[in-house]
């Protein structure tokens, strides 16, 4: 695909300026360079955060084709409750799996669909026990379930862990481009949270069937009702079958929440890749999310300090904002010395053709060299 | 419990029984208490009680609903607070 005319200037290998200036713009105090990057970059499990706008979208659909384009079979998932990576590929892509190109293929995640399909099964389910009288109150209370609060985000939380299945198995990556950090936090959290709770819920299981062994062996069953000197005539209502069910959803569950939690701790499996501009807020909330982060044990892998102003953007006003940007730069540098970084530039025009995210995605890549 | 034949296996179950009721009770009781406790936190939202993972505990409650009325007889609620549920 030719490049646009107004990217030209980029894109062209004839005027290899902007990405090149960056790189003398930032001088010596350029970090870890080294492949650790591009091997960062080919773990099966990849998160982009960031706080919104800086670039996360752009950056993870750069790298997700540069990582189809070696062959690898890619996933790119988008969970923006607002997601662009459609606007950004210029092509409907929807909750199921769109082939974008060759060995890459996209979702944006939907969780009120997913929320829905949840609670249709658990609507069937209720239907067949309870009297048919009784459906409208059951479609009512499970609505107001759909629109409770917390729904949407557990629903969520599901498909993501659904898809990092699929990460090392149907494809070789996997690529989130996440919500802004708070969310991101908090969706990395969840596992920890709600495994806990399952755990919870299974200790209780377990110790009613322990006790109901025991009373078994003494000759009793299951006690129905407040009157316990039925006790002697008890009868099991078959409740084995029921209390096997209820362990096994339980057990299910904490099973999908224990290894999506392993996957994100597991440093060769997962890699997560922050982007932030150089501008004062977007440091700040990227130190937040790093020591968040760090909180549920979930190092920051990398950095793409993106939209860096190129050297020979000129103009007094430009200069201006460049001597701003240098103080930004030395900041990030001091602050995330450990963490391998890259510097992007500005651009002087949108990404949003295949050739432009191909280049960005080398850059980002080879340590911030123009590759190829 | 045992099939008594004799005058003397009859005295043994009877025996056996008397030592083994009380304990069968206060297992009973426990079981009961245990399950009354795991019913809360399945429907602790109909109880106005937050529950941060009612989306997962919703899949359990068709699994429990028809130990729900005595559930709910237990915790001093006289009628089942789903209007709809046959239970009541």
């Amino acid at each position: 695909m030719a490049p646009p005319t107004r990217l030209g200037a980029l894109t062209s290998r004839r005027v290899p300026l902007l990405l090149s200036d960056v790189v003398s713009a930032a001088g010596s105090s350029r970090p870890n360079r080294s492949p650790l990057l591009k091997l960062l970059l080919t773990r099966p499990l990849l998160f982009i955060g960031g706080k919104g706008g800086v670039g996360k979208t752009t950056t993870a659909a750069a790298l997700a084709l540069t990582s189809a384009d070696t062959g690898r079979r890619t996933l790119l998932v988008s969970t923006d409750p607002a997601h662009s990576l459609g606007d950004l590929f210029d092509r409907a892509i929807g909750s199921r799996e769109t082939s974008l190109a060759p060995s890459l293929w996209a979702i944006e995640v939907d969780p009120d669909e997913q929320a829905n399909d949840h609670l249709a099964t658990v609507k069937a389910r209720m239907k067949r026990l309870v009297h048919p009288k009784a459906y409208d109150e059951i479609d009512r209370q499970l609505d107001l379930a759909r629109l409770a609060p917390g729904t949407v985000e557990a629903a969520m939380l599901e498909r993501v862990s659904e898809v990092m299945a699929l990460a090392g198995d149907r494809y070789d990556q996997v690529i989130f481009d996440t919500a802004p950090t708070g969310h991101t936090v908090r969706l990395l959290s969840l596992p920890e949270i709600m495994a806990a709770w399952t755990e919870g819920l299974l200790g209780h299981r377990k110790r009613s069937e322990h006790l109901g062994s025991a009373l078994r062996h003494l000759g009793g069953g299951r006690v129905q009702g407040d009157d316990l000197s039925m006790l002697d005539a008890a009868v099991d209502h078959d409740p084995g079958s029921r209390d096997a069910q209820l362990s096994t959803l339980l057990q299910d569950r904490r099973r999908k929440f224990v290894r999506a939690r392993e996957q994100l701790l597991d440093r060769e499996q997962c890699a997560f890749l922050l982007v932030l501009n150089p501008d004062r807020l977007s440091v700040l909330e990227t130190i937040k999310a790093r020591d968040t982060l760090a909180r549920f044990s979930v190092p920051v892998s990398a950095l793409v300090v993106n939209q860096v102003l190129p050297t020979n953007a000129d103009g007094t006003f430009l200069e201006a904002r460049r001597r701003q940007e240098a103080k930004h730069l030395g900041w990030i540098d001091n602050e995330f010395s450990s963490i391998p970084r890259v510097r992007v530039p500005l651009l002087p025009g949108d990404v949003h053709d295949l050739d432009t995210l191909r280049r960005l995605g080398s850059w980002i890549a080879s340590d911030g060299q123009d590759s190829d | 419990m045992t099939d008594a034949s004799g005058p003397l296996d009859r005295f043994k179950a009877l025996l056996e029984e008397f030592y083994v009721a009380p304990y069968r009770g206060a297992l009973a009781r426990a079981q009961r208490d245990e399950d009354d406790l795991f019913m809360l936190f399945v429907f602790a939202e109909l109880m106005g009680v937050p529950n941060p993972a009612a989306y997962y505990t919703l899949e359990l409650q068709p699994l429990l609903l028809e130990r729900f009325h005595e559930w709910h007889r237990r915790q001093g609620l006289e009628h089942s607070p789903l209007d709809g549920f046959r239970c009541c």
